[in-house]
């Protein structure tokens, strides 16, 4: 019984050894081609930057939209607080 | 983990420096692009893809957090995630188109001998590319990369028992699967 599961074991290994030869030779390691390897390496050193850029602009321009919203939500609370005076004090005199 | 001198450059990086951006990708670009061409099957989708992986980096890279992982696990998330919606884009599998799959020439081969084994290469790595993405990914550090199980269970965020356990069950269904295609003889 030993032999037998000691011969399965062998064809089995044979059999993976078999197989990761195959692959060892199916799998090898490509060169991409240098032009785009460049090409992308460009674009990173400078589409990118914008990006970067892109990204601080946009904050400060998200920034300055909401302050703009504050003062002119405050500039409407001021006018129409100084109205609602002034109609107050309109009829009560 | 990072190496020590990949930790300043990756620093440098996710604070918006191009130049350690581009130390990066130079060192990872071949890893990347051989692991998408792949999963892939041809030239052209893996340059794209090889491409908007390290675009999706540069935008991501200020979130990048050292998880005691090396920095390549992290593209190789990215590069995963594109090749799956490449896939899912498509409704079926593309097959490697002979005339963009790199030509094997064996030396001393008569050229029938030759382009018998050219067909039977090409079965195999179709039978590759319908392994689950985990086991691809695994063969692909092993035989392409040459990574000790070790390093792989590194890459692949798990231990170096389950990648053994791992590589084991993906040799015995490439077997069974080259025994159902009658490849083998």
């Amino acid at each position: 019984m030993n032999t037998k599961m000691k011969q399965f074991a062998d064809a089995s290994k044979e059999k993976f050894a078999s197989l990761e030869n195959q692959l060892s030779g199916v799998l090898k390691p490509i060169k991409p081609r240098k032009e785009f390897v460049h090409g992308v390496a460009q674009r990173i050193q400078t589409a990118p930057r914008a990006t970067f850029v892109d990204r601080i602009a946009n904050w400060h321009l998200l920034a300055m939209v909401i302050a703009g919203l504050i003062s002119l939500a405050v500039f409407l609370a001021i006018v129409g607080r100084a109205l609602f005076s002034l109609v107050g004090k309109k009829r009560t005199a | 983990m990072p190496e020590p001198e990949e930790q300043d450059t990756l620093l440098r990086a996710s604070q918006g420096d191009l130049d350690a951006f581009g130390i990066l990708y130079e060192k990872y670009v071949e890893r990347i692009f051989n692991y998408v061409y792949y999963r892939t099957g041809n030239v052209h989708d893996a340059e794209d893809l090889t491409a908007r992986v390290f675009y999706r980096a540069l935008h991501h890279i200020h979130t990048y957090t050292d998880r005691g992982l090396p920095f390549s696990a992290w593209l190789y998330r990215i590069a995963h995630n594109l090749v799956a919606n490449w896939h899912r884009d498509r409704s079926r599998h593309q097959e490697i188109p002979l005339s963009d799959a790199p030509i094997i020439h064996y030396k001393g081969e008569p050229p029938e001998v030759a382009m018998m084994q050219n067909q039977e290469r090409d079965a195999l790595l179709r039978l590759i590319r319908h392994l689950p993405s985990e086991r691809q990914h695994l063969l692909i550090l092993k035989f392409v990369e040459h990574m000790s199980n070790s390093e792989i269970g590194e890459t692949m965020g798990r231990s170096e028992g389950a990648v053994k356990s791992l590589y084991h069950r993906t040799l015995l269904s490439l077997r069974d699967d080259l025994e159902d295609s009658d490849l083998e003889e």
